[in-house]
């Protein structure tokens, strides 16, 4: 929730001049601050010679409905500028070969599409000139295409810039068009470039098109997806209708185009702003309703009910009503009930709901002016999920049941996709004007590593399911524990039976796991959050090794304070429980495992090790995230190995201020690791490998030129003679390909370890997928390496397969996780500190996991 | 150079003279191009090009006064099926979606590039899907020639021919009035032209658009249609917009107007014969979603008896925990009161009183039941219902109902209060 908009927002609305309610205009200073940060990669382009060729410059609409890429282009033209940094061509060892070889090769279905384009074809690009000047953007575009020459050409054109797939006969061309006033206007249509299928320049084009095909098949742009209104799945229970739809991309993957397309679910809700607030109106009473709904509203997304237009709220005006009157443009001035009735033939049935306020983002960037909409409760549909939903089990329940789709739901969608493509004949049409041919859908053959065994105190086990070995770790000793001798306990009065009964119980399942536990000072306090953090305090002492609070209910600041506490201002590894946990019948045993094999990382202990080949490697966990409560901080997360074993961990964290989520001091981060390191092991490693999790969109490049450097630094001031040597990888749990296995008739999630080194990755990239996790439901996600550095000079197989390993190291689950598992204790670390303390952890922590 | 500024300052007075408002919209920049493309037929375009005569505006501005006499026409005859012949840039037809009597709306243009350009901003929007219309509209936009016959066109309760006539040549208009008025026939036509006596208070004595044929006097185009009704069994009503300024009131309106009706009842003509030619060609063509199809219909009654349900279980746990809550404000003045008028306020209105009449909902154990004759009551589930078997069909399969199938069955507890 943006408070400085608000009030920028308050500021406005109540500011004399906002007795026009009409458009309300305010100075450059405040809106520059607000726009700077979503529009920043458009700054770039403010070079050109005249006004209007600032504005479109790089920008190109759909030629259509007017959608300007500009709007919705930054994403683009940020994931293009990723692929504008070639690291692959930098690492020697994988120029040639970035494939891996070990395992059985699979077959795999994938969500992409070939893409096909003549051998010859090329994109024209020209440059639009009008006489006399025309600023309006739909002028030039209806004049332009008023003209015969181009009107059965494929086109893409933003009023300066046309594309075309074939090329005029002249390099310059004047067209003259007349309005049907008689004015005639000079058109001048200059060829600029002529661009080959590859250039990142088609990849928008190709976009463009695909948006329109989309269009075409009565789908709806709602944000960047498109999403189809006719098959809605209703859950009318919680008020919801999902859209389903896709996500869809065109690019250029290792030897061709593809068109990727993943199925996605619009959240709308069946329910007006305005019975909203009646419904809370009922649930608050009167005298806190109105802060209440504020709270509740602003920040939301509403869809007007007679536009396609998605608006934030921004502030709620509780001054102005439906009768009142705003001025037109013209001058003249209405009500908004009359306004309504006459523009959209509605009849507002409420005439005493207050206005939401929706400031406007300029679709110019170079323009000050910020604009305002007063929008109608009973006209706005609520989008998205309600605000507390994820805590409500049921409605998550609902949403899941319907949008998880089983591998061959979720094939079955994108082969109807695919064929309403191939046979809409408007769609067929603008294919063909282009020249483009869509094609097949995409198979590829990746290769399933063979499954790692769990090294357990002395013994290697090959664990019943690799997924899942919770059961194999019940009768094995974990590889080290300390005992636990002297802790607190604190619960309420009620919950004291209950903790009795755990601890008997946490004593008994320590024992053959290899962890002792003492029995606990018991601390009995009353149930606010001040009761516990007040014993805390009191009881808290430098011998204690550890406090468990067993917290009466799930309210976040009994756990929020308790942690704030706990991890900096006096460092103790805490376990919170909740008493409702312990109340499960039948359970207890695997609950108390759990919570004993949590308690014995918290005081620095190793649960179980996969075998690694390297001897001195050191492997690091790099995440970012953003402060729940303070805008403009991020929080960075760091978690190194410091044992050859990769069993003990060094973390730290720090809340910086930046609007980019880039990570700084990392260089004192590396530099405290690898002493650390040196204490434990009398020396350095030889190679150090760091996953980067939490990377937007164009921020590779900024990784190469930032962080990497400081990464570097870091390892060359800690040596002292020969540095170890680095790699940095980014690991993304986002990405468009989905891998499927064909069986029988049916098809599956891949199996666990299943590689992709071909086909569906870049070839500027030294890249590879991996599934290290599985969904029982659902179709599986697989996770996304690319290697942007490597000093390290690892074969590819021994990259990917190491990378398999370390998902194996997640204490928090004996299982298989999607990432590695220092990324994972990163973003575990940094979701405690965002979430929870907003405050760094003490050092002195750094050893333990204690954010588990 | 003159012609720029004089381009310069048009678009910025388009911009000042256009701009509708934007309560909650950005219709900006849809009408910017509204009233470029539409300006072109502005008279005031013309007459600013000498700057020393005193310029003539239309506030609001000409076009959109002729699309207001349409849309006053609509309102006030509510036809069902509606045609736009030149519909151009299809703005029209845009400010007749909105209508809720018309189920079918037709444009026919000759320029094919224009339809497809602009075809997209008459499809649904998604606020139509989740909240749909009451009637089902069929918006179809036709590549052809107005002087061609295609039985599609036929039986229709509106035609406007809006700045159309005076694009034709004599050729043209003579064959003009046989295929409208006698081939299409439809119940009432609107014929809009420029009233060349206005012409006089202009500078220069051109027609107002290069394209035009003539431009007639107000005799002149009366002649025509009082010639043209009375051959088609049509009466004929003259009007205008665009009144003259304070002096000139003998020249009359700007845009002279003829309103024309059919004076039999044709029934025979009723029946339609359908199996006639398809000249034109389908441009663009969408339906909406509305009451009248079944699965929008059931979806609309779900989500109402769920709204209401929710309401009065609402006010029954609010009973059930009186003694929790605040007492409320006793201040008349509260201003947070008047917030919202849906309140719990003493005053009932008809439809109050008629829901008291009805069974009461109840609850037994932890579950709430409301009977449907209760939930059949709120008007607006009555009146898409009718009456409680049709609401129970409804709701089969969707919503829990009670063992004899007579009320709602939910949970009075709900545990996820957002």
């Amino acid at each position: 929730m943006s408070g400085r908009a608000r009030a920028r927002a308050r500021g406005m609305a109540r500011s004399p001049s906002a007795a026009e309610v009409g458009l309300i205009q305010a100075s450059q200073s405040p809106l520059s601050v607000a726009l700077s940060d979503s529009e920043a990669s458009s700054s770039s382009d403010h070079v050109g010679t005249s006004r209007i060729s600032q504005k479109y410059e790089g920008g190109l609409s759909s030629g259509d409905a007017g959608c300007t890429f500009k709007e919705r282009g930054g994403k683009i033209r940020r994931e293009m500028m990723d692929l504008s940094v070639c690291t692959r061509e930098k690492l020697a060892h994988v120029r040639d070969c970035k494939r891996g070889s070990s395992g059985i090769p699979v077959k795999l279905v994938t969500n992409l599409f070939n893409l096909d384009v003549p051998q010859d074809w090329q994109l024209y690009q020209y440059h639009v000139t009008y006489s006399p000047d025309i600023e309006s953007r739909r002028l030039r575009i209806a004049l332009l295409y008023s003209r015969r020459e181009l009107s059965n050409k494929a086109k893409a054109f933003d009023g300066v810039i046309l594309f075309l797939s074939q090329k005029l006969e002249e390099k310059v061309m004047e067209l003259s068009s007349e309005t049907r006033r008689g004015e005639t206007v000079k058109m001048t249509i200059t060829l600029t470039r002529e661009l080959p299928a590859s250039s990142p320049v088609c990849i928008q084009v190709f976009s463009i098109i695909f948006k329109k095909i989309l269009k075409k098949l009565s789908m709806y742009q709602i944000g960047r997806n498109f999403y189809k209104p006719s098959e809605p799945v209703e859950i009318p229970q919680h008020k919801l209708s999902l859209w389903p739809g896709f996500a869809i991309s065109v690019s250029h993957f290792e030897s061709r185009l593809l068109f990727g397309a993943d199925v996605s679910y619009k959240i709308l809700r069946n329910e007006t702003v305005l019975e909203f607030m009646t419904d809370l109106c009922h649930k608050t009473g009167m005298s806190c309703f109105p802060q209440t709904c504020e709270k509740q509203l602003i920040g939301l997304i509403v869809l007007t009910r007679y536009n396609n237009k998605t608006y934030r709220i921004d502030d709620i005006d509780w001054s102005v009503k439906p009768t009142h009157t705003f001025q037109k443009r013209d001058g003249t001035e209405i009500t908004y009930v009359d306004y309504y009735k006459q523009q959209y033939d509605i009849t507002l049935s409420d005439l005493n709901q207050p206005v939401l306020v929706s400031l406007l983002k300029s679709k110019r960037n170079d323009d000050a002016e910020v604009r305002m909409a007063h929008l109608i409760p009973e006209l706005c549909f609520l989008t998205g999920l309600p605000g507390q939903a994820t805590s409500d089990f049921q409605l998550m329940k609902a949403v899941a049941e319907e949008t998880r789709l089983s591998p061959l739901g979720r094939q079955q969608r994108l082969a109807r996709l695919a064929d309403d493509i191939q046979r809409n004949k408007d769609a067929r049409f603008e294919l063909e004007t282009w020249g483009l041919y869509f094609g097949c859908q995409m198979s590829l053959t990746g290769r399933v590593v063979p499954s790692e065994k769990i090294i357990i105190q002395d013994h290697i086990r090959q664990p019943v399911s690799a997924a899942d070995w919770s059961k194999d770790m019940r009768t094995c000793k974990i590889l080290s524990a300390q005992s636990l001798n002297k802790w607190l306990v604190i619960c309420s009065n009620r919950a004291e039976s209950v903790t009795e009964s755990f601890l008997n119980c946490l004593r008994r399942v320590g024992r053959p796991i290899g962890f002792n536990v003492d029995h606990p000072k018991i601390i009995k306090v009353q149930e606010n959050p001040a009761a516990f953090l007040h014993a805390i305090q009191k009881y808290v002492d430098p011998e204690v090794q550890l406090v468990m609070c067993i917290l009466p209910s799930n309210q976040k600041s009994y756990y929020d304070s308790i942690k704030k506490y706990l991890s900096s201002d006096c460092p103790v590894p805490s376990q919170c429980v909740l008493a409702q946990t312990l109340n499960k019948q039948g359970m207890m045993m695997s609950i108390a495992t759990k919570i004993a094999l949590q308690m014995t990382c918290k005081l620095g202990g190793e649960l179980w090790a996969v075998e690694i080949p390297l001897k001195s490697l050191m492997v690091v966990g790099i995440d970012v995230c953003k402060d729940a409560f303070n805008q403009g901080m991020v929080v960075v997360g760091f978690v190194a190995s410091i044992n050859p074993r990769i069993t003990r961990w060094f973390s730290r964290c720090i809340l910086q201020r930046t609007t980019a989520d880039v990570a700084d001091c990392l260089k004192v981060f590396m530099i405290g690791a690898l002493n650390r390191w040196y204490k434990h092991n009398h020396g350095l490693p030889a190679r150090i490998i760091v996953y980067r999790a939490g990377v937007g969109d164009g921020q590779i490049k900024t990784l190469i030129e930032y962080e990497v450097p400081q990464l570097l630094s870091g390892v060359t001031e800690a040596s002292s003679n020969t540095s170890p040597k680095l790699s940095v990888i980014v690991v993304r749990k986002k990405c468009m390909p989905r891998f499927l296995t064909e069986t029988g008739r049916t098809l599956q999630n891949p199996p666990l370890g299943t590689i992709v080194d071909s086909g569906a990755t870049r070839p500027e990239w030294y890249d590879f997928y991996l599934i290290s996790q599985v969904a029982c439901r659902g179709t599986i996600n697989p996770t996304y390496y690319n290697v942007i550095y490597d000093d390290n000079g690892l074969k590819p197989d021994h990259m990917q397969r190491l990378t398999f390993k370390l998902c194996h190291l997640y204490y928090n689950w004996p299982g298989l996780i999607s990432v590695p598992a220092p990324c994972q204790y990163a973003h575990k670390l940094t979701f405690l500190v965002a979430q929870s303390t907003h405050k760094e952890p003490s050092l002195e922590l750094a050893n333990s996991l204690f954010y588990l | 150079m003159g012609f720029l500024l004089n381009l310069l300052d048009r678009l910025l007075k388009v911009g000042q003279l256009d701009h509708t408002s934007r309560a909650g919209d950005e219709v900006f920049d849809q009408m910017q191009i509204e009233q470029i493309s539409s300006c072109n037929s502005v008279v005031d375009g013309n007459v600013e090009e000498v700057p020393n005569k005193k310029i003539i505006k239309f506030n609001p501005p000409l076009y959109k006064q002729r699309y207001q006499f349409v849309k006053n026409l609509v309102e006030q005859h509510q036809p069902k099926k509606v045609a736009d012949l030149g519909c151009g840039d299809v703005c029209l037809l845009v400010i007749l979606k909105y209508q809720k009597c018309i189920e079918e709306l037709v444009g026919v243009d000759i320029n094919e590039g224009r339809l497809k350009w602009n075809g997209s901003r008459l499809s649904p929007c998604v606020g139509d899907h989740l909240d749909p219309r009451e009637l089902d509209l069929v918006i179809t936009l036709y590549h052809g020639s107005v002087l061609e016959k295609d039985c599609r066109l036929l039986g229709f309760d509106l035609v406007a021919c809006i700045e159309l006539i005076e694009h034709f040549n004599s050729e043209d208009l003579a064959k003009f009035p046989e295929v409208v008025f006698g081939y299409m026939c439809p119940a009432m036509i609107v014929i809009s032209t420029p009233n060349s006596d206005f012409n006089s208070l202009f500078p220069s004595a051109v027609f107002r658009d290069s394209d035009h044929k003539f431009e007639w006097s107000r005799m002149q185009f009366q002649t025509w249609a009082l010639d043209v009704a009375n051959h088609y069994g049509y009466s004929v009503e003259f009007t205008g917009v665009g009144e003259p300024p304070a002096g000139a009131e003998d020249v009359g309106c700007c845009t002279q107007i003829g309103v024309f009706r059919k004076k039999a009842k044709a029934t025979e003509s009723a029946v339609l014969e359908h199996h006639g030619e398809h000249v034109y060609e389908v441009i663009y063509t969408t339906s909406y979603p509305s009451l009248q199809q079944m699965n929008y219909r059931r979806r609309v009654v779900t989500y109402l008896v769920y709204r209401e349900v929710n309401r009065m279980k609402r006010t029954c746990q609010v009973s059930l925990r009186q003694h929790e809550l605040e007492p409320e404000s006793a201040d008349p003045g509260n201003p947070t009161r008047k917030f919202i008028s849906d309140l719990p306020v003493p005053v009932l209105t008809e439809a109050d009183k008629a829901m008291e009449m009805t069974p009461q909902p109840f609850c037994i154990g932890d579950k709430f039941y409301v009977p449907l004759e209760r939930i059949i009551a709120y008007p607006r589930l009555g009146h898409i219902c009718g009456n409680v078997e049709k609401l129970r069909e409804f709701l089969a399969d969707v919503v829990e109902l009670n063992c004899n199938g007579s009320a709602v069955k939910v949970d009075l507890h709900d545990c996820g209060d957002y």
